[in-house]
């Protein structure tokens, strides 16, 4: 098992709930992302959130993005653990969000506006072209991007203007294998450009969250004494997965591992329930 | 050839450009040879155009309606686009909610009342062009406004960026392509306003009162001219609109289906 330990939170969801219009979404959620060290490795980590369709994953990642107040409950995040505000944890939402009347080197340059000043925004958004292998599509507009090209300049763009956390919404939603495995790439590349760069993946695919994952959250409905179920997804004790402590983290292939097959099927049945 | 008669077919340039002329070509034979006579002969509309611009001011008279209308415009449009942007703040809702309502009010009425507000006719004509195009382009404007979806707004608020920055970045600048467009479409509203306003107030001439004239005079030869020349002059201005798009907003073309 690889050596590891746990530093401060960087993010804390403290009893989060959400109701609209009398409907629970959202019910006393609470977790809490703490900084994972690994001796001789300068690599930030990856968390996930699993929900089924419909359980309200999109209204928690605006919550988490500080984008719509919980009904109850906060969100911390960072070192100093303040109250999350937007702009404060980098989001990319579903559908990779450019600004569509500017190039692809002036959308990461606005972003990085926010940090730099001009002469260092400039160069820094150069970095980003580069490391993203987006050089040459610098010029382009939005419109004339390929879908992965369109993901990975979302992601530049966060990254750009956020503090080391980045939330990505159904990141391989709609995708096929060979654009799975690019973004899992990308997904990695994030995390060691900095060592406290936190990725939290709100996801339904269990499989590929669970791989890249070293803590995972499972989103589901909680039943009362009569077996019925109680509004509003939640997060119990047990559904709360440490995969580091399990083994299943950091592991080149651990997909191809029958213990992460077996925790694969172990999660299945529980959302199955 | 089939090309032509199948759904979003997509017929090549050449194609396309000779179906075009041959269309326009029946349509001139047509309007030439045909026995029962709707329109005055080609020949008798082409007469009637040489004596317009050579004895009756056709080309100044245009050119005044012209200046009248674009600056009527201009105006109309620093107008909407304030009333739309202003719409960002619920104060200012009600107003461009009356606003869009407005363009249900007739234009004689507009007029009767307007003369009684200012003192020349001038100011009458382009008040009433103003006030009318403004309503219209309140409703177009607010309407490509409210496309804004949550996902746009969002993205920009994630980058660290305020409210109104968010609103200049997404509503403002990344709307404008869509402004100009709604302005190409109602450009059109002030022609057929400016001949009747021209009628009305008649000391400074127009192409309305042109065609105002044609008209009582029963010279269809020179009502078929003007409106030719009308229809000219409109797509002449839609070509420039467009061409503006083009130059300026060169993004806003990318994504629609042609």
């Amino acid at each position: 098992m690889t050596p590891y330990f746990y530093k401060a939170p960087v993010l804390t969801l403290e009893g989060i709930s959400m109701t609209f219009n009398g409907e629970v979404i959202l019910r006393d959620i609470n977790a809490q992302v703490l900084d994972v060290c690994r001796p001789d490795m300068q690599q930030g980590q990856v968390v996930g959130f699993y929900g089924r369709s419909g359980m309200g994953k999109s209204v928690l990642c605006r919550i988490l993005a500080g984008l719509v107040s919980p009904t109850t409950g906060r969100v911390l995040v960072g070192e100093q653990q303040e109250p999350v505000t937007p702009g404060a944890v980098g989001f990319v939402q579903q559908r990779y969000p450019l600004f569509n009347h500017r190039t692809l080197h002036d959308n990461l340059l606005v972003a990085a506006s926010r940090k730099y000043a001009p002469e260092e925004a400039t160069q820094q958004v150069d970095a980003y072209l580069e490391r993203f292998q987006l050089s040459k599509h610098r010029k382009k507009y939005p419109a004339h991007l390929s879908g992965g090209q369109r993901q990975r300049a979302a992601i530049a763009q966060q990254l750009l203007c956020s503090d080391h956390l980045i939330l990505l919404d159904e990141p391989f939603s709609g995708l096929d294998v060979a654009m799975i495995d690019e973004v899992k790439k990308i997904i990695l590349e994030v995390t060691t450009m900095d060592e406290l760069n936190t990725v939290v993946i709100v996801s339904h695919d269990i499989a590929t969250t669970t791989a890249l994952c070293d803590r995972l959250w499972l989103l589901g409905y909680e039943r009362d004494a009569n077996g019925q179920l109680i509004p509003g997804a939640t997060i119990t004790q047990q559904h709360q997965y440490n995969l580091a402590e399990m083994g299943l983290a950091w592991h080149e292939n651990v997909e191809a591992e029958p213990e992460f097959a077996r925790f694969v099927e172990h999660i299945k049945d529980e959302i199955r329930q | 050839m089939k090309e032509l008669f199948s759904p979003n077919a997509r017929p090549r340039r050449v194609v396309f450009t000779t179906m075009v002329a041959a269309q326009l070509m029946l349509l001139i034979l047509l309007w030439a040879f045909y026995p029962m006579q709707m329109l005055p002969s080609l020949g008798a509309v082409l007469r009637a155009l040489s004596e317009l611009t050579t004895s009756q001011g056709l080309i100044p008279e245009l050119w005044a309606s012209m200046t009248t209308a674009l600056q009527s415009l201009a105006v109309a449009t620093g107008l909407a686009l304030l009333i739309s942007y202003l719409t960002a703040l619920p104060f200012f809702r009600p107003i461009a909610y009356a606003a869009s309502k407005m363009r249900y009010l007739t234009l004689t009425g507009l007029t009767f009342f307007m003369a009684i507000l200012l003192s020349s006719g001038h100011e009458v004509k382009l008040t009433v062009l103003i006030f009318a195009t403004t309503v219209y382009l309140v409703t177009g404007m607010t309407s490509v406004i409210l496309t804004t979806t949550q996902e746009e707004m969002d993205h920009a608020r994630t980058l660290g960026m305020s409210e109104w920055r968010s609103f200049w970045e997404v509503v403002v600048l990344g709307k404008l392509d869509d402004m100009l467009e709604v302005v190409r479409q109602n450009f059109a509203i002030i022609w057929t306003m400016i001949t009747l306003v021209e009628t009305l107030y008649q000391s400074e001439g127009g192409i309305g009162l042109l065609l105002y004239k044609q008209n009582r005079y029963l010279h269809l030869d020179g009502v078929v001219a003007i409106q030719l020349v009308i229809l000219a002059t409109g797509a002449l201005q839609d070509y420039l609109f467009g061409l503006l798009r083009r130059v300026f907003f060169p993004y806003s073309e990318l994504t629609t289906a042609r």
